[in-house]
């Protein structure tokens, strides 16, 4: 059963960090910017587990909390408290409002999973998701595994592309060869070349070899990067699997 | 016993940094009338209780959209509007002020923190008159040159 986590905080950047954090398992992560917009939130959806900023306008962590404690129907809810004061004044009284746990800010996300997996029982995202993945990304040619790469490359794309890789490693070990397809590409920057390093490493550990094919364009702009050590971009997948 | 401001800052710093956004920065001397001369983004927040004070963090334009880019997980061409660079600046302002005011109640003065803010913009100087102290430390991230400055009415 995919969890609803919700995240109130009146930083989109925190949030952002939460929905990323929840990202590789079967939760859909809602968001509320203060108080009232969460206490509204989570009586509609009645979430599995609520991240709760402390310090907000309008109205803060601490007055949701005592108004969701407040009231029979959502004062079940898990809640993990965020704050960026780890004064020991501030510990008590958080500890004292009955929260579940609390974070103090700067914190990572792996943090934010332990803490959430101490309370819920996360599960990877479905598998029909993966496949789904799967089936964009790779396609096999004869004994080559390739590899399609989209015409840009977003955080999303990057954060896709370790999974295919996760996924797809042990059967292009096996095959033992990879062509990286940047036929798609369109934008040329550092994001590609991260991309690219990322295939490059997980296929050097798993030693699978890598044949990259693009335009004589992408060819001659990926020489500009130092990082990729001026490897070869085969104009063709005829060429490529010679 | 004179509290010492360098080893709050330095630590909150890095804490940020090294958790927020895996960098790693560097505590450099600055001269004392050194700025961050062209376009940039000061965060700030402001304490207030038994103490008064503010922090302010500058940071170089350029360097702070990369930071906004690193702590949502994007690169740097995908950050299009001010509205992440100011709220990732204004969500660092509010840790390293956090972290500050923990340290601060934890020395025996108690203060609240406010909401952070703020400013962006080319060539100009925060001033803050008549503080028992005010005191400016630098960090250097990839070359680049970050200043926080602490201003504080009452601490030891």
């Amino acid at each position: 059963m995919t969890l609803k986590i919700l995240t109130v905080d009146d930083s989109k950047t925190i949030r952002t960090i939460v929905k990323r954090a929840f990202s590789p398992y079967d939760c859909e992560v809602f968001e509320a910017e203060n108080g009232v917009e969460g206490l509204a939130t989570a009586a509609k959806i009645k979430p599995d587990l609520i991240v709760l900023d402390l310090t907000m306008p309008v109205m803060t962590g601490v007055e949701m909390l005592e108004k969701l404690k407040a009231d029979q129907t959502l004062k079940t809810i898990p809640v993990i408290m965020l704050t960026a004061e780890s004064g020991r004044e501030n510990v008590l009284r958080i500890v004292k409002l009955g929260v579940n746990d609390y974070i103090v800010k700067p914190f990572k996300g792996e943090q934010l999973i332990q803490r959430a997996e101490k309370i819920l029982k996360l599960e990877p995202k479905k598998e029909d998701k993966s496949d789904e993945l799967l089936q964009r990304y790779i396609s096999q040619k004869d004994n080559f595994y390739i590899l399609t790469l989209p015409d840009k490359i977003t955080k999303v794309v990057m954060v896709e592309l370790e999974n295919v890789l996760n996924k797809a490693m042990e059967a292009m070990a096996k095959s033992g060869n990879c062509i990286l397809n940047l036929q798609n590409v369109v934008d040329i920057n550092v994001s590609l070349v991260k991309a690219i390093l990322l295939v490059l490493e997980e296929c050097q550990k798993n030693k699978v070899k890598v044949k990259l094919v693009g335009s004589s364009q992408v060819s001659q702009e990926l020489k500009g990067f130092s990082e990729l050590g001026g490897i070869s971009v085969y104009p063709s997948f005829e060429e490529a699997m010679k | 016993m004179k509290i010492d401001l360098k080893s709050f800052v330095v630590n909150g710093v890095k804490e940020v940094f090294d958790k927020m956004l895996s960098m790693a920065v560097e505590n450099v001397a600055l001269s004392s009338n050194e700025t961050i001369d062209g376009s940039k983004v000061v965060g700030s927040v402001s304490f207030a209780g038994t103490i008064l004070g503010s922090v302010n963090i500058h940071i170089p334009a350029k360097l702070s959209k990369v930071l906004a880019a690193n702590m949502l997980g994007l690169s740097p061409e995908d950050i299009e509007g001010e509205e992440e660079i100011n709220d990732v600046v204004g969500e660092m302002s509010n840790m390293i002020g956090g972290y500050l005011k923990s340290r601060f109640c934890d020395a025996g003065y108690p203060c609240e923190l406010s909401i952070p803010s703020v400013t962006k913009g080319t060539d100009f100087k925060v001033e803050s008159l008549k503080w028992d102290r005010h005191e400016k430390f630098g960090f250097k991230e990839d070359g680049e040159k970050i200043i926080v400055e602490v201003f504080v009415k009452g601490l030891a």
